[in-house]
């Protein structure tokens, strides 16, 4: 969380991203264009330079909601593997929580609580749901919803203390990934 | 320079030999438990981040939670430091890198990924006897004295105000043990490994078998056993010092270490493969001496490494592998999931079904039954041409 700060922090300073702004209207467009969804009104958005969007509304240590595409080829960066529209869920939902554990050290210890298919925006797609300990030992909760399209590698996480914030604004993710819409209106056929 | 002015500058220059004499004198090292304290406030400073270190490594969840396994890594320490015993604790990490490290206050941390791939307790010992020898010859706080160890180490605590796990657990390399600390600490190690009643001819083995392994791979983590020329190093001293010992020693019996760390090591396959990590499991996993002294179910994780590889032909290894793995320990669940999944994706729907049927007979609970009812009934429907 302290690298999404610092992040934020260094994009901003360099000027190359616009600063975050609270969400007034909640129909939200992707920045690449990619997807709509309905973000919580009050809450502060930020995209990063990879076109990736953050919003929180206590600050983003305390909750974050991450909403991202990449191509299917650059799905999974440091396991360096590819998504595929062709994937069964739960394989995708395997190479995104390698992915994770990747991240870092204590994510590399995540225990996985749950994982499930789902169907997302008509389409079949996994949700799981992660804790592991920040150094000062911390217990963070990270629900991810993950699916593939041909057009690329969706996915929309949120993450928090499990301590007060995760349970106090799940129902608002929850809401934000049933918004969710691929603006792609040629819809694949489901596995 | 008038002769006043050379002789305050000789005082001067005196004094300072005179001090210096004193720092290294109080460098000295360790000579048993109860002397293994900081000599200065200096020291006591990097004991202080060491143990914040500790706090950090402890609180992160990333140890390994094994009491007989911590009891037996300690067991060996001691035999290795009977008079540092108490003053230097060793935990399993729970990582796949090939990694152990020392911190300055007597804390040392072996990556499960490390302990798997020895072959017995004299390699295991070869390098604990390494990391030990870091502390009582009081390298962390003799590293902490050069400025470039003291930036990395600032750079780390205070940019971020904590350190980050990943740089922790690079932390030899943070402190950058200089390669006559290194020879030292591969001399007196080497010594510790022969008094304690170890084969030392055990000792090349161990970084030979790393240096391999760090080939194949092309790891470039910024570990220290990961680094390829210090591996090179550490083979050519350990060659040349066991190279006068007799022939003979303990702790070589493959199948007593075997005994002793074969849940870690699944742990470690399970946790290597849920990283993405194929390669790394293949090359132990493709060694049948190593496959053998798994449980029956083992081949299981073979093909599952397959799977993950993908590479051409790998389809049909991780079949193979399975299959086996049925045969050898027919109510390991996973294996009948595995054999499902691969059936409905090479086409062959009834022997999906029937396989993923099993596997909920078997594991009535398991946490991916939703996925694996989705398969079934994607199976049937295709089966029926649907």
């Amino acid at each position: 969380m302290r690298r999404i700060l610092l992040a934020c922090a260094a994009a901003f300073l360099a000027g190359c991203v616009a600063p975050p702004a609270r969400v007034d209207v909640s129909e939200t467009r992707a920045p690449d264009q990619s997807y709509m969804v309905d973000l919580p009104t009050g809450w502060i958005k930020h995209t990063q330079p990879d076109k990736t969007l953050l919003v929180s509304r206590d600050g983003f240590p305390l909750q974050t909601i991450i909403l991202a595409h990449a191509p299917l080829e650059r799905a999974f960066p440091r396991t360096k593997k590819a998504a595929s529209e062709t994937m069964l869920p739960s394989e995708l939902a395997e190479l995104y929580i390698s992915e994770l554990k990747n991240r870092d050290q204590q994510l590399s210890v995540l225990k996985v609580i749950e994982n499930e298919p789902v169907r997302l925006d008509g389409r079949d797609g996994f949700r799981s749901r992660v804790s592991y300990m920040t150094p000062r030992g911390l217990e963070m909760h990270h629900v991810s919803y993950g699916l593939a399209d041909k057009s690329g590698f969706y996915r929309i996480e949120y993450a928090a203390p499990k301590l007060y914030y995760f349970d106090r604004t799940l129902g608002d993710f929850e809401k934000t990934v049933a918004s969710f819409r691929l603006t792609n209106r040629e819809k694949t056929a489901t596995k | 320079m008038a002769r006043n002015d050379r002789i305050a500058l000789a005082a001067i220059l005196v004094g300072a030999a005179l001090g210096m004499a004193d720092v290294l004198a109080s460098l000295a090292p360790f000579s048993e438990a109860g002397g293994a304290r900081p000599a200065s406030e200096d020291e006591q400073r990097v004991w202080s981040q060491a143990q914040e270190f500790s706090g950090i490594i402890g609180k992160s969840g990333v140890l390994y939670q094994d009491g007989a396994l911590d009891a037996y890594l300690q067991q060996v320490m001691d035999s290795l430091f009977p008079e540092f015993r108490g003053a230097i604790r060793v935990r399993a990490v729970q990582a796949p890198q090939l990694n152990a490290f020392a911190l300055p206050d007597g804390a040392i941390y072996v990556n499960t990924g490390l302990m798997a791939r020895f072959g017995n307790e004299a390699q295991l010992a070869t390098v604990l006897a390494h990391e030990g020898t870091h502390f009582t010859h009081r390298h962390g706080f003799r590293s902490q004295q050069n400025l470039k160890s003291n930036a990395a180490f600032a750079s780390v605590t205070a940019m971020l105000g904590v350190p980050i796990l990943p740089q922790l657990l690079a932390i030899s390399s943070i402190f950058g043990f200089s390669r006559e600390m290194e020879t030292e600490a591969d001399q007196v190690g080497y010594d510790r490994l022969q008094k304690a009643g170890y084969d030392p001819h055990e000792s090349p083995k161990v970084f030979e078998h790393l240096m391999r392994e760090v080939k194949a791979e092309g790891v470039d983590e910024p570990f220290f056993f990961a680094s390829h020329p210090k591996l090179k190093e550490r083979v050519d001293n350990m060659t040349r010092f066991s190279a006068r010992a007799p022939a003979g020693g303990g702790g070589t019996s493959r199948a007593d270490y075997a005994r002793t760390v074969q849940k870690l090591r699944v742990d470690n396959l399970e946790g290597m493969l849920s990283m993405g990590r194929a390669k790394s499991a293949l090359l132990m996993l493709e060694d049948p001496d190593h496959l053998a002294e798994l449980p029956p179910y083992a081949p299981y994780y073979l093909g599952e490494a397959y799977r993950l590889r993908g590479g051409e032909g790998d389809s049909l290894r991780s079949e193979k592998a399975y299959l086996k793995a049925l045969a050898d320990a027919p109510d390991f669940a996973p294996t009948y999931r595995a054999l499902g999944i691969h059936f409905l994706k090479t086409g062959q729907y009834s022997e999906s079904i029937r396989h993923l049927t099993r596997y909920l007979e078997v594991a009535p609970d398991a946490r991916d039954r939703k996925y694996v009812e989705n398969y079934l009934q994607i199976a049937r429907n295709k089966k029926e041409g649907r």
